[in-house]
């Protein structure tokens, strides 16, 4: 960090303190919605800053049931893409930094190139292959075009070259196979590109929005992300505003801790796939 | 590292092993990527829909969009939102990461705030912006009765639509460029600043002669990133306006999936998105000659 | 049998060859230093013994077995990295253990091993520790531990004092020699420090431009080296190298030095290839004498005490500097004229070629 010399001056403070304080208060105005009646707020809703306050939104979240099969679906849908990202990534991220085999540098490129693709170029065909096998609506569409994503493959290249090699010799000589050297040597050293693809990969998947719009379209099926668009579309006519921003927050909260917890990772990941 | 020696005994298992590991992503790389990429390079040269192909037209797609008023116009608003949105998304984020790049726990505390947006999904920021911008109960409606003023319905006015959606973007986003810019200002040696203390320099000047040079490849990535990311504006003008009023605020990507979903005219959206691949690429590759040759420079 | 056989090694890296057809063989128990500057090609010898690289042609043995086409795991050699090559996040005990794992040998032999090992390289109290907590000269410890603890037929040292400091280096190097001594096993070390090779080994390669000059025992390669280059790169300080005209006198060849003066050398004349050679003398073989009572005179330019022994460096008339010895105690000042006496008999000769020309006895 730059030191006392580059201080900058407490107006710059006190303004971007103030800013700070603008760039809360949509999220906490929301809160504040998500504890009040929903017929009080029907009419007022500047009677949101006055008592009384109610538990009631979130009870009927409790209730109602299909927010937390959404939640679990999201859930199972982050997890595994998370999961099945870090190992088809390291795997290949081993094989192309370490091992030699044919096409190996032309390969890379090609991954490389998959980098530029935007999600626009592939959704309709992946759409249409879905549809062709009739697999839309399940776990599986859900989670299989995330693992294509070239920045983990990237990044864990990138990480498994920074190490030196004479560890991979001395694990030779150490009579270790390929695997081995893989498993029990490398892989551990690379804590810390894991928890970044990790993270990166988690919220990418939670907070997904097109593909899982397209895909999942049995209300059972709709991971939350969706789930809250397609209640939103509605809002004014059916549960009301104050369940409304129960649900938001409901949503946005779990993010918002994983965030809190999860900052030093989160901040790195986004430096490093921007990087990229 | 050649592993040849066991191919002389064992005949070449080695040379191979090695693809092995590299196999499984690649299969799903071919299957989710360039697969789905083929297929829409070749429905955007047809008719086909929901039930499939019914006739191959060439570029017949391609000529009609460029006729079609409303694609035009979705053309136009994104350029008009990427103009709106980029140079703001850096200047702020610049400005931030200057004020914020120091070690104390209230600016630690600062930074976390400016990126906790960002880790949203588009649902939960469009919900939370929506209550703020509607006029009849809206936060800002509230705002402005209590001092008195009239509420604006930002979303429905066609003046105000695309700045509101622009703004939304803004408070969401802002915390990546100024993440890129703090880890830009930390490379910037610090023996710099101290000998151009030492020099007498003032504060403005050490910005102008020192900082912004020192993270000149950062701004150009920067830039690029973002009219990379805001070319895709899709979830908050869909939840937020819908597209418009009239359409003022509808991007290309609302324009595919209507086209695609609504419609089930697959062909023409597929070709309206390889028109905005090529969009996005184009805006890449100036972007990055422009900036390469002003390091060359 | 035993010991190492190199037969016609080749190696080339794209289409530049690094090892041409080397036929080398290596006594079991034997000491070995491969000697040379760095880019010789010392290290990729030593790889393609420990089956790091694949050799091209030729084969290599060890104990009897033909290990060429074998991982570098089977084949029972062990290998002390340049950078120690620790695994970093297990602790020592589980680094130490880790090959033998692998070797599937029984867990009470390997927990028996590890503790001799430990014991007799005295790093017991560091067995719990990673690799980060350890300094240079611990980890460097661990290094060779990891090796012995295999019981390997062959051990190979990758240049690994070149990270210690000036001390902590001599002291190890008597530790090898004591480690050799004990364990008794075939060594192969590589090097580019020539004090390491000569205090180590039994036999010194002495690689240059992925050539070997010479194979031989430190004292031969001090006393007869084959070439100017062993002449040079061994040995401190280095050897004087003067330009000279070769005639016979008395079947030697009488050199005569750019300023006039003749040295008789051993070196028999009728050898030798042409007249213009050049001369080598090591500093010990040139004495400090008093002006005009030695073979050569010259004023002296730096004097360099060293304690024991005194380097005196003395311009000739037209400028060639020649280093001389003196008593550790000399009383000679810069500035000076003095003579210098010359054991003619202890001289080389070195053809345009880099060919050595030796008196009869050395």
């Amino acid at each position: 960090m730059t030191p006392a010399i580059n201080r900058p001056p407490r107006l710059a403070i006190a303004l971007v303190t103030m800013a700070a304080v603008l760039m809360l208060m949509p999220m906490l105005w929301v809160a504040i919605l998500s504890f009040k009646d929903n017929t009080a707020l029907m009419a007022d809703t500047s009677s949101a800053f006055g008592p009384p306050w109610t538990l009631a939104n979130f009870r009927s979240i409790v209730g109602e049931g299909q927010v937390f099969t959404w939640l679990t679906n999201s859930a199972i849908v982050a997890i595994a893409m998370t999961a099945g990202v870090l190992m088809l990534s390291s795997l290949a991220g081993y094989g192309f930094a370490r091992l030699e085999f044919p096409g190996r540098k032309l390969l890379f490129v090609i991954v490389l190139f998959g980098l530029a693709v935007p999600e626009q170029a592939v959704i309709i065909g992946r759409h249409q292959m879905f549809s062709a096998v009739s697999l839309h609506n399940t776990y599986a569409a859900l989670v299989l075009p995330g693992l294509s994503l070239p920045f983990g493959v990237f990044l864990m290249t990138q990480y498994f070259r920074a190490i030196p090699r004479e560890i991979d010799e001395a694990a030779l000589l150490d009579g270790a196979s390929r695997l081995r050297i893989f498993w029990r040597i490398l892989l551990p050293l690379t804590l810390p590109a894991q928890a970044t693809l990790g993270i990166f990969t988690f919220f990418h998947a939670w907070n997904d929005y097109w593909w899982p719009l397209i895909s999942a379209t049995d209300r059972d099926m709709l991971t939350l992300t969706v789930g809250i668009a397609a209640t939103q579309m509605n809002f004014a006519q059916t549960e009301g505003l104050g369940f409304l921003m129960a649900q938001a927050i409901f949503a946005g909260v779990p993010t918002l801790l994983v965030y809190l917890v999860f900052q030093k990772y989160i901040v790195r990941a986004v430096a490093g796939a921007a990087g990229q | 590292m050649s592993g040849s020696w066991k191919s002389r005994a064992s005949g070449g298992w080695s040379r191979w092993s090695g693809a092995l590991f590299v196999a499984p992503y690649l299969a799903v790389f071919i299957l989710m990527l360039v697969v789905p990429l083929f297929i829409g390079i070749r429905l955007s040269l047809t008719h086909g829909d929901l039930f499939g192909i019914k006739s191959f037209v060439g570029v017949d797609n391609f000529t009609r969009l460029f006729a079609d008023p409303v694609f035009l116009q979705t053309v136009w608003n994104t350029v008009r939102f990427v103009l709106l949105t980029v140079p703001a998304m850096t200047v702020i984020g610049l400005a931030l990461a200057l004020v914020l790049n120091y070690q104390t726990r209230w600016a630690a505390i600062l930074r976390a705030i400016f990126f906790a947006s960002s880790v949203l999904s588009v649902t939960v920021v469009t919900l939370i912006w929506r209550l703020v911008l509607i006029p009849e109960g809206g936060l800002a409606a509230v705002l402005a009765k209590a001092i008195n003023l009239q509420p604006v319905a930002f979303l429905s006015e066609q003046a105000l639509a695309m700045p509101s959606v622009a703004l939304t973007t803004i408070w969401w986003g802002i915390g990546l460029p100024m993440v890129l810019f703090l880890a830009a200002l930390q490379q910037v040696p610090r023996d710099l600043y101290e000998a151009a203390a030492l020099d007498n320099a003032s504060k403005a000047r050490m910005l102008r002669s020192i900082t912004l040079p020192s993270i000149r490849r950062t701004l150009a990535l920067v830039v690029i990133v973002e009219v990379i990311l805001q070319f895709q504006l899709f979830g908050q003008p869909q939840l937020m306006t819908g597209g418009g009023p009239n359409n003022s605020t509808r991007p290309v990507v609302l324009f595919i999936y209507e086209t695609g979903w609504k419609q089930w005219q697959l062909g023409y959206a597929a070709a309206a998105s390889q028109i905005l691949f090529a969009m996005i690429a184009i805006a890449a590759m100036v972007q990055y000659f422009l900036s390469s040759r002003k390091d060359a420079a | 049998m035993t010991g190492i056989k190199l037969s016609g090694v080749s190696k080339r890296f794209g289409d530049v060859p690094v090892i041409d057809n080397l036929w080398l063989d290596i006594r079991a128990g034997e000491f070995v230093v491969f000697l040379g500057p760095s880019g010789c090609g010392k290290s990729t010898l030593l790889r393609l013994i420990a089956g790091l690289e694949a050799i091209d042609a030729g084969q290599i043995e060890v104990e009897g077995r033909r290990v060429d086409h074998l991982a570098p795991g089977a084949r029972n050699i062990a290998m002390v990295f340049q950078q120690y090559a620790l695994y970093p996040h297990m602790t020592v005990r589980e680094n130490l253990a880790f090959g033998l794992r692998n070797a599937k040998v029984p867990a009470d032999e390997i927990a028996r091993r590890i503790e001799a090992t430990a014991r007799s390289l005295e790093i017991t109290e560091l067995l719990q520790r990673r690799p980060s907590q350890l300094s240079g000269g611990q980890r460097q410890r661990v290094a060779i531990a990891r090796a012995t603890v295999k019981q390997p037929a062959l051990f190979l040292f990758d240049e690994p004092l070149s990270n210690l400091d000036a001390a902590l280096r001599a002291r190890t190097r008597i530790e090898l020699a004591q480690l050799h001594q004990q364990l008794g096993t075939t060594m192969i070390f590589v090097t580019h420090d020539q004090v390491e090779a000569m205090t180590l080994a039994d036999r010194i390669v002495v690689i240059n431009e992925r050539r070997i000059e010479q194979i031989g025992t430190p004292m031969e390669i001090y006393r007869r080296p084959a070439t100017r280059f062993v002449a040079s790169f061994v040995g401190t300080p280095r050897i004087n190298l003067v330009a000279v005209h070769v005639t016979g006198l008395s079947g030697n060849a009488l050199a005569r030095l750019p300023d006039g003066a003749t040295i008789s050398t051993g070196v028999s004349y009728s050898s030798l290839p042409q007249a213009n050679m050049t001369l080598g003398l090591r500093a010990e073989s040139v004495r400090v004498a008093d002006s005009g009572a030695g073979d050569i005179n010259g004023t002296v330019r730096v004097v360099e005490r060293l304690g024991d022994r005194t380097l005196v460096h003395v311009a000739l008339s037209e400028g060639t500097l020649i280093t001389a010895e003196d008593r550790g105690n000399s009383t000679v000042q810069t500035g000076q004229a003095v003579g210098l006496t010359v054991d003619g008999a202890a001289a080389h000769l070195f053809a345009a070629d880099g060919t050595a020309y030796h008196g009869a006895q050395q």
